[in-house]
């Protein structure tokens, strides 16, 4: 018996060292020069599948939908590009939108793309009203094949921005049951494949009227990190996202890709308590080293925020003066009335102790640490802050009384809007603030537009809403040979951004 | 005999000492347990951190000791009130008979009939989750099979010759309760409790793993073994090696020192 197993032992043995001889990585051989295989979180599969009115490529994490043609761009420099349009003119008094269209483009069924169906998608999206806000737009008209003519509510400077992000569906064929799952559009891709849960096969559009993609085929996988770690170990993909956590490690024929982003995490203030002193705000905003909390939790990938639109064309640049200057800090907490206690912790005999919670979703671990940190750091000021993981049903229902940390970053000045102005969920409104982003937005010029949000974001300052912390670097396993293209700013959300160029992704060896 | 019954005390006492010795080290140990220092991350065990450090900077070993302790008193907690209750419906159950039987019978079925990781998440989210989501939840589901035995235990003394005698006696239905009943529930009653408590620290963990539990803040053997998941594939071994070693010896423990007592204090092995 002893025999019989040792004699099978060795004969497996001898295979595995046979198989080992002729163990030329097969991905090695057989790579296709024209395909790549991306890994993505099981967050970013888009669940109501690539339809533009359902929130593909829109909503909080924007990005370029690929399968469909998009009426504007944004540029590497996140000022605004063209695509279908061929020039947009707004009315005098921003009421009007008017858009001329490229004649020589066609859906991936023959059909041809005309401005009847960009007027259509804009008015179903408008109708279905899922994560795009279109409350803006009160209809959109075709008057000819080439010319669009979109009706504002009111006006709204940004429209370009918010054209970048709207993919244009066919009028004929559209159908909101199926189209998410079979969809149909003019872009550099058509949809090949997708097993839900598993993977989407895209391939190169061969009637795309732009550059032909160089990427003729793109595998994307949706894993958990660790899978992906453990993908990117075994050589099954060319490109996958990971995080600082594994940032230390080192694997065989891969590098580590850092893109730099807009996706920033900050806190929350004032809150009913201390912090309702604008100086405490202004202490804790000076007081804070962000390089310091860049090195410790992300492992010095990242870079210090000071808005949540840091070097976007309408980032106001002064905000990042504010610097790190922790005496200076502790003056003005002196100044306020704050003073340190026996335990070091500052109080006020009217007021009692200065503490916080900080809130972070439970089971992200960044923000955790995030809190962590800050709350190290906010304890050499004096203030005693206790980080605590719950679910984000108390996070949005407490938004107004609990600090939190919250990750933003998007491309369009409309997310300023959203968190500052009055109406926002932190329950804080300024009225001279508000009046500099209605201006902003009734605006007739973009570029002016800049300005004004810019304007705004110095209301922001003096008045130190909200302390942000850091941008948070998109971290990638890159394939040896693999050159991908020059990334934008990322915004918020680790997915789809990174392939926003995929068509110009090349293969070097 | 005695030899059984001196080893047993010893176990027990041992036991004792070591549940006793645990909560008191996690007591001490609270706050270093939450401490983040960010010189220190991502230690593999040395002789400063014997079980390393996590990626916040935090001492695993002060982590896994108030986890143990956290869990412990959790367990303490939920065992007692789940035994309690269930001599309580077990008696009534017996003694009164007729609709409370009835009554207490169908939800004994009811609850063994729901899986109990099942029934714990559902009482722990209407429970506001937390500490005392979890605490109600163990308890809550875990007294059916106790419950169970006694009833059939006080149904059989129910019968018993000396018992029957006492009732024509006159004796008041108190006393016979207190005198006759509950002496003879007695070794049940401990081995069920002493039984049901790694089942409870169990539980604990498995829900709080599962994200139903305690928050994540708290230094909960579930949690540190939840959080350590992420980091296993980085080749952070020792973030889940110890705590579940740890988890996995107490447990051990108490369901030997449980079976021990079971076996000495049953009549039918008693004189083994």
């Amino acid at each position: 018996m002893k025999k019989t197993i040792s004699r099978l032992f060795s004969t497996l043995l001898a295979f595995t060292l046979l198989a080992g001889c002729q163990a030329v990585p097969p991905a090695e051989t057989a790579r296709d020069e024209h395909a790549v295989t991306v890994v993505m979180p099981p967050t970013s599969e888009p669940e109501a599948g690539f339809d533009p009115a359902f929130g593909w490529g829109a909503g909080e994490h924007v990005h370029e939908p690929l399968i469909q043609s998009t009426l504007t761009v944004t540029n590497p420099d996140l000022t605004v590009g063209y695509d279908l349009a061929t020039g947009m003119e707004a009315s005098g008094d921003g009421l009007t939108w008017t858009v001329t269209i490229r004649d020589d483009v066609r859906f991936t069924d023959g059909e041809p793309l005309t401005a009847t169906d960009v007027a259509f998608t804009y008015n179903a999206a408008r109708d279905a009203s899922s994560v795009n806000d279109f409350t803006m737009l009160d209809r959109a008209e075709a008057a000819d094949d080439t010319t669009v003519v979109f009706h504002m509510n009111r006006p709204f400077s940004i429209w370009p921005y918010t054209m970048a992000t709207l993919g244009i569906v066919p009028e004929d064929s559209y159908d909101p049951a199926t189209y998410g799952s079979n969809p149909i559009g003019s872009g550099r891709y058509v949809l090949k494949q997708w097993d839900r849960g598993q993977q989407v096969i895209l391939e190169a559009n061969p009637d795309y009227y732009g550059e032909k993609p160089k990427m003729e085929r793109v595998n994307l996988l949706f894993m958990e990190e660790d899978a992906a770690f453990l993908a990117v170990q075994a050589g099954q993909a060319d490109l996958a996202y990971t995080s600082a956590a594994y940032a230390g490690q080192t694997v065989n024929g891969f590098s580590l890709l850092s893109v730099p982003t807009v996706d920033n995490r900050g806190v929350n203030l004032p809150l009913p308590g201390f912090t309702a002193d604008s100086r405490v705000r202004q202490a804790i905003n000076m007081g804070i080293d962000r390089q310091a909390m860049i090195d410790n939790v992300l492992n010095g990938y990242g870079a210090p925020a000071y808005s949540v639109c840091d070097n976007m064309p309408w980032y106001n640049p002064a905000l990042a003066e504010v610097g790190f200057d922790r005496e200076r800090a502790s003056a003005l907490l002196d100044e306020a009335g704050w003073l340190p206690g026996a335990d070091g912790i500052r109080e006020m005999w009217s007021f009692g102790r200065a503490e916080l919670t900080i809130h972070y979703p439970a089971g992200d671990s960044l923000r955790q640490a995030l809190a962590a940190e800050l709350s190290n750091q906010l304890r050499e000021l004096g203030i005693q802050a206790d980080p605590k993981g719950v679910d984000w049903e108390t996070i949005y229902g407490e938004a107004y009384r609990t600090a939190t940390v919250w990750g933003w970053g998007a491309h369009t000045p409309m997310e300023l809007y959203g968190i500052y102005h009055s109406g926002n969920e932190y329950g804080y409104s300024n009225t001279a603030l508000d009046a500099w982003m209605d201006e902003a937005l009734a605006c007739s010029d973009l570029e002016l537009s800049y300005t004004l949000w810019q304007k705004a974001q110095e209301e922001i300052v003096k008045d130190t809403l909200f302390v942000w912390l850091v941008n948070v670097d998109h971290l990638y396993w890159v394939r040896d040979g693999l050159r991908v293209a020059e990334q934008k700013l990322h915004p918020h959300g680790h997915g789809w951004s990174i392939v926003n160029n995929v068509d110009q992704w090349e293969w070097t060896m | 005999m005695s030899n059984r019954r001196k080893s047993t005390l010893i176990w027990l006492s041992l036991s004792g000492v070591l549940l006793c010795a645990v909560v008191l080290a996690g007591a001490l140990l609270g706050e270093r347990a939450i401490t983040a220092d960010f010189t220190r991350k991502n230690l593999p065990p040395c002789p400063a951190f014997p079980f390393g450090t996590d990626w916040m900077g935090r001492d695993m070993l002060a982590r896994t000791v108030a986890g143990l302790s956290l869990s412990i008193r959790v367990g303490a907690l939920t065992a007692l009130a789940s035994a309690v209750l269930a001599l309580a419906l077990g008696t009534a159950s017996a003694a009164l008979g007729g609709w409370v039987d009835g009554a207490v019978s169908w939800t004994i079925d009811l609850v063994m009939g729901i899986p109990h990781i099942l029934l714990i998440i559902l009482i722990s989210i209407a429970c506001g989750r937390g500490l005392w989501g979890v605490t109600a939840g163990v308890a809550l589901s875990h007294w059916p099979a106790l419950a169970r035995l006694v009833r059939g235990e006080v149904l059989q003394l129910r019968e018993a010759p000396w018992l029957r005698m006492s009732r024509r006696l006159g004796v008041p239905p108190g006393r016979l309760l207190w005198n006759h009943l509950l002496p003879h529930l007695l070794p049940q009653f401990l081995t069920g409790l002493i039984l049901q408590f790694p089942h409870a620290i169990l539980h604990e963990a498995g829900v709080t793993f599962l994200g139903f539990g305690l928050s994540p803040e708290q230094p909960a053997i579930g949690v540190i073994l939840s959080e350590s998941m992420g980091y296993l594939a980085a080749g952070r071994w020792w973030l889940a090696l110890f705590p579940g070693l740890a988890l996995v010896g107490v447990v051990a423990l108490f369901a030997l020192v449980g079976e021990r007592l079971r076996l000495l204090l049953a009549p039918a092995s008693a004189q083994e």
